[in-house]
């Protein structure tokens, strides 16, 4: 009986090759984009669950009172450490490290490199394997360097390289070198050996040769830079941490970090997941939420197209009742060619899945696993899929079709049974809500994305590109650096360039809490520190305010610029005023004296308002990172070449890699361009599984109306009488799914643009251009069918039998 | 007595009025016997028919089969009843396209839960009895109306039923294919199966062993 059912399910199918067609795709769609977030969300879930004794080890995280006080992913140098000494039967194990970026060589090849310094724990306490070196022993001399798979391919050509040797340069420009005693291979995603989303620190180099950076104060209690890892001890909580760490702090802290700073630490399997407020977390929910849409929309589509096609069944449902068919063996018959159709789908999705990853990788900026990397226990879903997936959308047409009276159906009376009806207009309904939703979204996720690359910047990001530079902390290492700054100035293609410690892309050295001479010290702001040199406003086109940009040969460490933001901060009343006058960093004795007033830039993401900032000047304090470039329009690339010849000459041993600002800024937006090109997705996939419903549904109506078309036809109805008779059924379904859908998603999209600081007001040309795009298509998509009907002779319709 | 119709009655409500379909009709069928419906378009001949199969309600007046009374039975008691003793033709043929000969002959046997061993004795046959095994894999579009008609009878006949009801058998058909279905009744009735057709065709109910005349408005007159 089943082999039965599936060999007419087959036929059936392979009979109507259009309706088939349209079932697969349309479940083709919704299935893909389900497995690929599938696929994404698990292996989201899976990042540090990997990791030895995941359940037992934390990380330490900050909270300042002030956020500007310092990040919350560091904390106190010393904290874990001491953890662990005092507290033995709490505390099993520790990390720590601090990140640095440094130039590391093989001979000519020279690249700059992420670099994690600190404890030797690493390799034990997650039990990190090693694809070649020994991880016992893998950190015991000093000057050693495990390194990642990838990093050696690139150094050298190949993976067994321990015993190979790399230079390392430190801060003061000196280099070391340092023996390669491990090799990583690449490991499942964790916090700790790619802590930031972009981070490539490929180089692990353990405290004992922390003394050549000459930066790392792990000692240091009131240094906050140090991301730090606990693990427990079996059966030890957060909880049994708060305690110790509360004592620790009072006992060794600054009073002033005392009251500022509250340690949390979070396990290392939530933090992943929760950390950014939950950024992680929330972008799944609405991935999961986009996907479960689609596919809900995709099986709705396929109930609708089933009852849409049934009129074609109607006779063969009735013959089989005649013949003695059972309403329960119809109802498993044409379940089974849902399921047949699902498993149809599910399996070409399968297939295209190796095709969509690599894109859908780009889109959510990280690689997906293939399906055979998947645990086995993987092979269930697609099986369940296709059961539920299977039942769930032919189970109503099912029903609906086997329901009808044999000698009804014999006689090919459908009847219009108006609940039907009225289901099938709302589900439809239901498709062109969500379709609008989605087309609305993408449209202002656009134009708030657009807006980040904007004039709204407050400073120009055209043909400006910035390098990094070596680096020789010293004044005369920036006197030699503005002599080589002046060299590159002198290019015909180079309209300035500018030496800083900071560029535009979130990343400031430091923070002061200052406060304005004379006021109570209790009122002292904290601010971002920069640190610039005089062609900083000229190279990003910043407009000086007021006062005197910051002084080509300036002795005096403490003149600096402010922005209008702390101009107003501070409590001046306007940015003239704020010449000449001084401020007090708190816990120092030498005040600042502000000489200038520069506008207001983004200098984070639009998420965030623009903070106070002070810029103090690379003459007088001996720190920088960065080139920037301000080339000609018309001369870029000679531009690029010329710079990177003189680079290869006035620093040699060193590579001119440069980025242009709006890569800067696309790293700056990342997660929003890749909401964006999501929305962008589902946008297309909504649409698509839309029109294919309407499409049925036309289908549908034109069955049904055969006669009545050919009758209107015999009486003189033109092929734009008849065409419009469809375009009005559609239309009034339409204007009901805009008026629900306009104020849902006006809703959510406000709730969306409340994240950001500087937004966009949602204005009419969204909703004018879903509109004009759903009806369009829809209609022509009707028209298209119509037409043939329209046209054909009626003579042919007419006749019965 | 096979069946029994006693007063039957069967009408719509159209604007308050009653419009009736079938009025007061009265039939007693023996088992062996050979009976043509006949009357003008409309007259309820179909209606008729499908009432006697059980396809069909009446509101008023008795039916019994085999002595069970029909008119108070269930619903599902009345479809199992019909299944084991009603085989039914149609003028349209009515079969599965999407099925083979075989299987279209096959598929009430499937229905019936019979075994496959044996559905595949009987089924073989059948299609040996109408000499249309070389059709056996055959759809029924490539069949002419005839054929197709023919597989229909052997269909209506696998499942053994005491009765056939046979509605307009050779409306599409030509002369010579009708005759050839005609003859093929006739002999089924011999063999002993009880048939009721409902014909336009004066020629065709004169195969039949006893005719029942349909008025407008259903009321019938032998």
């Amino acid at each position: 009986m089943i082999r039965n059912y599936f060999k007419i399910a087959w036929r059936n199918l392979k009979n109507k090759k259009l309706y088939t067609t349209i079932h697969i795709l349309g479940l083709f769609a919704g299935i893909s984009f389900a497995l690929l977030i599938a696929v994404f969300v698990w292996q989201e879930l899976q990042v540090n669950k990997n990791l030895k004794n995941a359940t037992q080890q934390y990380i330490l995280t900050s909270h300042w009172k002030n956020p500007n006080m310092g990040a919350d992913f560091a904390t106190l140098g010393p904290l874990a450490k001491s953890l662990k000494e005092n507290y033995p039967n709490l505390v099993a194990n520790y990390y720590r490290w601090d990140g640095i970026t440094s130039v590391i060589a093989n001979g000519e090849t020279n690249f700059r490199e992420g670099i994690q310094l600190g404890d030797e724990s690493l390799l034990k306490m997650y039990g990190f394997p090693l694809l070649h070196g020994n991880a016992e022993k893998a950190f015991d001399n000093p000057f050693s360097v495990v390194i990642k798979a990838e990093k050696a391919i690139k150094f050298f050509g190949k993976t067994d390289v321990v015993g190979e040797r790399v230079t390392i340069q430190n801060f003061e420009g000196a280099n070391h070198e340092f023996t390669i005693s491990g090799v990583l291979p690449e490991i499942s995603e964790n916090s700790v050996s790619q802590f930031f989303e972009k981070d490539d620190n490929g180089f692990f180099i353990a405290k004992n040769s922390a003394t050549f950076f000459d930066r790392a104060k792990f000692q240091d209690w009131q240094s906050h830079i140090f991301i730090s890892f606990l693990e427990l001890q079996p059966g030890k909580t957060a909880e049994d941490l708060k305690l110790p760490i509360q004592k620790l702090i009072n006992t060794h802290a600054s009073e002033e970090i005392q009251r500022n700073l509250q340690i949390i630490p979070v396990k290392l399997t939530d933090y992943y997941l929760e950390k950014d407020n939950g950024t992680i977390s929330r972008l799944l929910f609405t991935l999961a939420f986009i996907g479960l849409f689609i596919l809900l929309m995709a099986i709705i589509n396929f109930i609708n197209i089933s009852i849409s096609h049934s009129g074609s069944r109607m006779r063969e449902i009735g013959i089989r009742k005649v013949l003695g068919g059972r309403r329960k063996q119809l109802i498993l018959q044409f379940l089974s060619e849902s399921i047949i159709l699902t498993a149809i789908a599910t399996i070409l999705a399968c297939i295209a899945y190796s095709l969509f990853r690599p894109w859908f990788g780009e889109l959510i900026g990280k690689e997906l696993l293939s399906l055979s990397q998947l645990p086995a226990y993987f092979l269930v879903f697609p099986i369940l899929l296709i059961g539920l997936v299977g039942i769930l959308s032919g189970l109503y047409p099912a029903v609906v079709l086997s329901s009808y009276k044999s000698i009804d159906a014999l006689n090919g009376k459908l009847k219009n049974s108006f609940s039907g009806e009225t289901l099938r207009r709302a589900l439809l309904g239901f498709q062109f809500i969500t379709a609008l939703i989605v087309l609305i979204a993408a449209v202002i996720v656009g134009q708030q994305v657009n807006y980040f690359f904007g004039k709204g910047l407050g400073y120009e990001k055209e043909y400006v590109v910035t390098a990094s530079v070596p680096r020789d902390w010293t004044p005369e290492g920036v006197q030699k650096m503005k002599t080589i700054r002046n060299n590159f100035e002198k290019i015909p293609s180079v309209e300035s360039v500018s030496l800083s410690y900071e560029i535009p892309n979130s990343n400031n050295g430091f923070q002061i809490t200052s406060f304005k001479a004379g006021e109570n010290p209790d009122l002292a702001v904290a601010a971002q520190g920069f640190v610039a040199d005089e062609a900083y406003l000229k190279t990003y086109k910043i407009p000086l305010l007021a006062g005197k940009n910051l002084q080509a040969n300036e002795p005096n460490a403490n003149n600096v610029a402010i922005n209008k933001k702390a101009v107003k901060t501070y409590g001046f009343k306007n940015v003239n005023e704020a010449i000449g006058q001084q401020l007090i960093i708190v816990g120092e004795d030498e005040p600042l004296t502000i000489t200038g007033v520069f506008d207001d830039f983004h200098f984070e993401s639009m998420q965030q308002k623009i903070k106070p900032q002070v810029m103090f000047n690379v003459n007088a304090n001996a720190i920088y990172r960065y080139f920037s470039f301000k080339l000609k329009p018309n001369s870029v690339t000679e531009g690029l070449a010329e710079i990177n010849k003189q680079w290869q000459v006035l620093m040699p041993g060193t590579s001119f890699e440069y980025k242009f600002m709006d890569e800067t800024l696309a790293n700056l937006y990342a997660g929003e361009i890749r909401f964006k090109k999501a929305a962008n997705t589902a946008t297309i996939l909504a649409l698509l599984i839309a029109l294919l419903g309407i499409f049925g549904m036309v289908a549908l109506s034109i069955d049904k109306r055969l006669k009545e078309i050919a009758i209107r036809k015999v009486l003189g109805a033109s092929v734009k009488n008849i065409s419009y008779l469809f375009v009005k059924e559609f239309l009034i379904v339409m204007g009901i799914s805009i008026v629900i859908a306009c104020p849902l998603v006006y809703w959510l999209m406000q709730l969306w643009l409340d994240n950001y600081a500087y937004r966009i007001t949602i204005g009419l040309t969204p909703f004018i251009t879903a509109f004009v795009m759903v009806c369009s298509i829809t209609v022509i998509l009707i028209l298209l069918q119509t037409l043939k009907i329209a046209i054909a002779n009626p003579v042919n319709s007419l006749r019965t039998e | 007595m096979l069946l029994e119709l006693n007063n039957i009655f069967k009408w719509v409500s159209q604007g308050g009025s009653r419009i009736f379909l079938l009025k007061d009709i009265n039939l007693q069928v023996e088992e062996g016997e050979f009976i043509s419906i006949m009357g003008p378009s409309g007259s309820g001949k179909s209606t008729l028919l499908n009432v006697i199969g059980m396809l069909d309600n009446f509101q008023e007046g008795e039916y019994n089969f085999l002595n069970e009374s029909v008119h108070s039975m269930k619903e599902k008691n009345r479809s199992k009843l019909y299944k084991e003793y009603i085989g039914f033709v149609f003028q349209a043929y009515h079969l599965i396209d999407e099925l083979t000969v075989y299987e279209n002959i096959e598929t009430p046997l499937l229905y019936k839960g019979i075994k496959s061993s044996e559905r595949k004795a009987l089924v073989a046959d059948m299609l040996d009895r109408f000499n249309i095994v070389g059709k056996k894999d055959l759809f029924p579009s490539q069949l002419s109306g005839g054929q197709q008609q023919l597989v229909g009878i052997a269909r209506a006949l696998i499942a053994k039923p005491k009765l056939i009801l046979a509605d307009e058998p050779t409306g599409n058909l030509n002369s010579k294919q009708s005759e050839e279905i005609m003859q093929l009744f006739k002999e089924l009735n011999t063999e002993g199966v009880t048939i009721i057709q409902a014909t336009h065709s004066e020629a065709n109910a004169a195969y039949g062993s006893r005719t029942l005349h349909l008025l407008d408005g259903g009321r019938n007159h032998l």
